[in-house]
């Protein structure tokens, strides 16, 4: 449209300009050398029209950042670019404070109080060697919504301008310096990261180098003791390991119920829900530094009386000092219960101050001591009727996450002792790790970005061993270097040094590699990644076991008796000489990690890498991302080069896809087996998903935050998969993922043909009952 | 009110949606869909007490002045727009359509709009702690002119029903269908859709999460609403071709063209001190697109020819999808109906 005549903009000096289309178009001309889809006049044309008179520069610029990344939608170039925009303001940011290097901004930030002393000291040593190593085509790889999150999010501020004093790759060579005893190290951990094949979870990419360094990311708290002084200590500990980023797992079926007897007063107990409400305020008060709210997990064993009233912590309606709107459920389920459900059985509540021992027991003894206890029953339900309840959660809610208790111990490294016992999983159901009422169990994260390791139509093995081993080596340093934030935390994790190595970008690769998710190409590939993950973390481990000594309570696993956790499973393997080999090495050495691989859901690093979350399928072609950083176009890029080889990129076919928000299933010009690649989560049989879940089980010694998807849930549909979910060995699952039953009106794809005659009484009624219903499921209306 | 049966029909007359009366009959259902309708909005239904409003406090000190004045500006608006709606419901819309199920649609849509007057009281004593202040912002419908214009038209329309018991002849049908055009496609079409751009503005630049995740779902529920009213506008067409002839096709062009103009003026005080990224002649645009999209639905020639400026709206076209750390999920449904079984497909 046209520029009115007289605009004018501030300048950072105070002096006030004309607005120049040019000068615009030459700022994006700098940047659009690999990107030839990119129009930089018309960036420019868009961002003046957005502008008002008297604008400042800073306000110009940042205009046409936002300007670029809404023409993503279009095209996907317009990401980069405005990535690089963003990296260019940043830096404008960063030397307007004197800073040139990488060294300098070490430097600046320990005046600041922002750097440890001891990461300060190690820059300061080797700034020449560091300084040179900075890759400065490095910012050319983001995209822009994993730029803006790093540089809203990641990267040091001033604490009084709030101005960010480092770049983002000054930021990676930072976290690399905070856990590297050696120049060379430092740079090489750099290098890994900085081409977003790697990343460590986002406490350590928060906190490494820093003055607190809390680099892990679950904290698993045992449930309080039954007794008031142990609640109120675990109301504390939750607060300080949430102030410094953790995600929280605390069980509470150690807790009497609403009606059980208190001695000490003669008063009846008013139940767990009072006390999680507390827990809920507390959780929500603690903001993990301005970055993101505190975030907690509680467990449940079903057997506890009050099962129901927890169910219905999150619904929206109720009693409000009844509901918990920021705590996350879970349910820890015993395999009885799972065998009464589908036996149609009665089921026992029992309160645990009549049965104390049931939160310690798994397996047959469990089995044994809960039927013991069944006499004290408080209440007895049927098990069905209580199975459709965690159901309905599930569907109306999203929580009330499904985690198994006997196969999370049975098929664990660290359960090879008696008194050794899994309790709850932690925030996103991928950790499973022993703890007590004194030992808190932590996992520090770190996820391989699948699709940054394929060549030639194959996985780059080669290259992702390198990798695997890198990770291994800087995960288990965090061990010794990190802070924390509880003592009892403190007491836990150098005993056991468990790490969870995860994956995320396996959707990228069956993309690349032209896999369906649901096929038997994509099951096999999954399960041998993994296996080969998983074999290469263990000769790392043994590595590190055979330098520095197996972690000291090597002697209470089964790895020491000689089982590692494929064994466990009786899987079967593909590489048996390395794993025999392994296996005598371990004999000798011992691990020093107890536990190594969890696949964690990756939702903040995947960003920042520009890939699909951990094992997920993609949720759709075309969808937004909202995070506290404002929201964000994301299309799949996979398509879209696929759509121009074909001509097909066009804006009709742009809005055929914004229609049906993100399906592709309609786009009848693209044949049958681009359709079935690019189908979404939903469109997915979430058996496929369950299976390969399953198959790479045997090769991940924790668990993996196993999201499942399904449009419009019943009762019937839910428990069907969630029965299946439990026979196919999975020791845990994660969100049940749905959809509105309504929408807010489309306000940019073109209204259909005008008044469709309006339906005839009781006519078609089938017809309304699909496109009413089940508006997302019904492809003819889309 | 009394409750007056639906004078009977002779088998050669079929009941039509607007004659008047109170029928009672859900049996045989002559319009399903309004009950289907009925039920979809009850999935969705939503409380005050689950937007998190605690962060939007310290974006609002971060505000520009001139971003402030468009957020106060923009709530006192909120603070009496969805209590019109609902006036004009119980006034009008609930008298004239004599259909139990619509009227079960029409009970739902008080109810919604009840939750939203609740939701923006909320926010206001959130927002203005000042007291007086406060009562400012309650009464600007009266004090500040950009507003107390937008609540003229709104009380013009309203009025210009509000006096007849039952809906006799064929020009009471055509004032009627004018209201319920009105409310669809001005009101809650173009003066909420306006409010909309600047809230989905203020999220995509990351601010005040609070504020968007609950207008997220007042226009969820707004969507709904304008669909009932123009699915009902659909059926009284059908039922009696003719009744929205040329003349009237005129007259909601009017309408909607005086709407636009009192939405442009109200843009015109809110970016009045400078929005950078969303200027006036922009805002000007989408609003003529919109209009022209109500026009649309309408079997209507559009008049504008406008396109949509705001990239920031397309993002309202697709899933979303939240970081759970982040954001509280809004994407479940409550009503989830069926019975455990082990053999279903899924």
């Amino acid at each position: 449209m046209p520029v009115k005549q007289v605009m004018r903009v501030l300048k950072r000096n105070g002096d006030s300009e004309p607005v120049d289309v040019n000068k615009i178009v030459k700022a994006v001309e700098l940047w659009v050398a690999d990107l030839d889809e990119v129009d930089p006049l018309r960036v420019a044309t868009r961002t003046i029209s957005g502008l008002y008179d008297g604008a400042t520069t800073a306000e110009l610029d940042k205009l046409s950042i936002q300007t670029a990344a809404e023409l993503t939608g279009e095209e996907p170039q317009y990401s980069k670019l405005a990535a690089r925009l963003l990296a260019a303001f940043v830096d404008k940011e960063v030397r307007g404070q004197g800073v040139a290097s990488f060294s300098q901004s070490i430097r600046y930030a320990h005046q600041q109080g922002l750097v440890g002393d001891s990461t300060a000291e190690f820059v300061a040593r080797n700034a020449r060697k560091l300084d040179v190593a900075i890759d400065p085509s490095g910012d050319l790889r983001f995209e822009y919504f994993g730029l803006r999150t790093v540089a809203d999010r990641y990267l040091l501020r001033h604490p009084d301008t709030r101005l960010v004093v480092e770049t983002p790759q000054y930021w990676l060579l930072r976290v690399a310096c905070g856990l590297s005893q050696t120049a060379n190290e430092a740079i090489g951990f750099y290098k890994l990261m900085s081409s977003l094949a790697y990343l460590p979870s986002s406490p350590t990419l928060f906190n490494s180098g820093t003055r607190h360094t809390q680099m892990s990311s679950c904290f698993l708290v045992d449930s309080p003791k039954d007794e008031l002084d142990s609640i109120y200590e675990r109301y504390h500990q939750v607060a300080k390991l949430s102030k410094f980023s953790g995600g929280i797992g605390i069980s509470w079926s150690r807790v009497r119920g609403r009606g059980a007897l208190i001695r000490g007063t003669n008063g009846r107990s008013n139940g767990i829900v009072p006390f999680l409400k507390t827990l809920d305020a507390g959780v929500a008060a603690v903001n993990q530094g301005g970055r993101r709210k505190g975030a907690a997990c509680v467990y449940l064993e079903p057997w506890h009386p009050d099962i129901e009233e927890f169910l219905d912590l999150r619904d929206n309606t109720g009693e409000d000092s009844r509901r918990t709107h920021n705590l996350n459920l879970a349910n820890w389920i015993p395999d009885e219960f799972m065998r009464r459900v589908e036996a149609d059985g009665d089921w026992s509540l029992i309160d645990p101050s009549d049965a104390p021992e049931l939160p310690d027991l798994f397996g047959d003894e469990f089995d044994l001591a809960y039927r013991a206890a069944e006499k004290n029953a408080v209440k007895t339900v049927k098990a069905r009727d209580l199975y459709g309840r965690m159901m309905r959660t599930l569907a109306q809610t999203g929580n009330g996450w499904m985690t198994f208790k006997d196969p999370s111990n049975r098929l664990s490294n660290q359960t090879g002792r008696p008194g050794n016992t899994i309790h709850l999983s932690n925030l996103c159901t991928e950790i499973l790790e022993v703890n007590t009422n004194d030992e808190t169990a932590v996992c520090n994260l770190g996820s391989i970005n699948l699709g940054a390791h394929l060549r030639d139509g194959d996985v780059d093995w080669e290259k992702l061993r390198a990798t695997v081993r890198t990770a291994v080596v800087f995960l288990d340093r965090v061990i010794d270097i990190n802070y924390y934030p509880a003592e009892q935390a403190a007491a836990s994790n150098p005993r056991w040094r468990p790490v969870g190595l995860g994956l995320m970008g396996l959707q990228d690769a069956f993309f690349t590699l032209g896999l369906p998710f649901d096929s038997a190409a994509a099951k096999e590939l999954s399960t041998r990644v993994q296996e080969d993950i998983y074999l290469t973390a263990l000769e790392a481990s043994a590595g590190l076991a055979e330098q520095f000594g197996p972690h000291p309570a090597y002697q209470e696993t089964r790895a020491s008796d000689g089982a590692l956790h494929p064994d466990l499973w009786g899987a079967t393997v593909s590489q048996t000489e390395r794993w025999a080999t392994l296996k005598e090495r371990v004999a000798t050495t011992g691990l020093r990690n107890s536990l190594l691989i969890a696949i964690a859901p990756t939702a903040t690093i995947a960003s920042i890498a520009g890939c699909y979350e951990c094992i997920e399928p993609q949720v759709s072609n075309l969808f937004k991302r909202e995070t506290m950083s404002g929201e964000f176009l994301q299309i799949n890029t996979y398509l879209v080069r696929e759509l121009k080889a074909r001509g097909l990129w066009t804006a009709p076919v742009r809005e055929q896809i914004r229609r049906a928000e993100g399906s592709v299933q309609g786009i009848t010009e693209l044949p049958a087996d681009v359709r079935e690649l690019f189908r979404t989560a939903w469109e997915l049989p979430q058996k496929a998903l369950i299976d390969l879940a399953a198959a790479r089980a045997a090769f991940i010694d924790q668990s993996q935050s196993l999201n499942l998807f399904m449009s419009v849930p019943t009762i019937g549909k839910v428990s069907s998969m969630y029965l299946y979910a439990w026979k196919a060995g999975l020791k845990t699952t994660y969100y049940l993922r749905s959809r509105p039953a309504t929408r807010i009106q489309q306000a940019t794809v073109a209204v259909l043909p005008a008044l469709t005659p309006a339906p005839q009484a009781e006519a078609d009624a089938e017809a309304l009952a699909c496109s009413l219903e089940n508006p997302e499921s019904c492809e003819a209306c889309q | 009110m009394t409750t007056i049966p639906s004078q009977s029909t002779g088998p050669g007359k079929q009941q039509m949606l607007l004659d008047p009366g109170m029928d009672l009959t859900l049996r045989p259902m002559r319009y399903p869909h309004f009950f289907d309708r009925f039920k979809d909005a009850i999935k969705n239904t939503w409380t005050v007490e689950e937007v998190d409003l605690h962060g939007d406090l310290a974006d609002l000190a971060k505000l520009s002045p001139a971003e402030q004045h468009l957020v106060s500006r923009l709530v006192a608006f909120f603070a009496t727009g969805d209590t019109i709606v609902a006036n004009n419901l119980v006034l009008n819309l609930y008298q004239h359509v004599n259909s139990p199920e619509g009227r079960l649609y029409l009970s739902r849509q008080l109810f919604e709009e009840a939750v939203h007057v609740q939701f923006y009281l909320n926010l206001l004593d959130t927002y203005v702690p000042d007291l007086a202040e406060r009562t400012a912002a309650f009464s600007a419908v009266e004090n500040i002119p950009s507003i107390a214009r937008k609540a003229e038209f709104c009380f013009k329309w309203i009025d210009s029903i509000y006096e007849m018991r039952s809906l006799q002849t064929r020009e009471d049908r055509r004032a009627f269908l004018l209201n319920v055009i009105c409310f669809a496609a001005c009101i809650e079409g173009l003066f909420f859709y306006g409010a909309f751009a600047y809230v989905y503005f203020l999220r995509s630049r990351g601010v005040l999460q609070g504020l968007a995740s609950g207008t997220n779902w007042v226009f969820r529920d707004e969507s709904m609403h304008m669909a009932f009213a123009f699915d009902v506008v659909d059926t009284v067409r059908a039922e009696e071709p003719g009744l929205f002839d040329a003349e009237m096709a005129q007259q909601v062009r009017d309408m909607l063209a005086e709407a636009v103009e009192c939405e442009v003026q109200f843009a015109a005080d809110l970016l009045d001190q400078g929005i950078s990224g969303m200027s006036l002649p922009d805002m000007r645009e989408y609003l003529q697109h919109v209009a022209d999209r109500r026009l649309a639905v309408l079997g209507i020639e559009p008049m504008y020819g406008s396109g949509n400026p705001f990239a920031f709206m397309e993002l309202q076209d697709v899933q979303e999808l939240s970081n759970f750390f982040e954001r509280r999920v809004s994407a479940y449904q409550v009503g989830v109906t069926g019975s455990v079984s082990f053999d279903d497909d899924f």
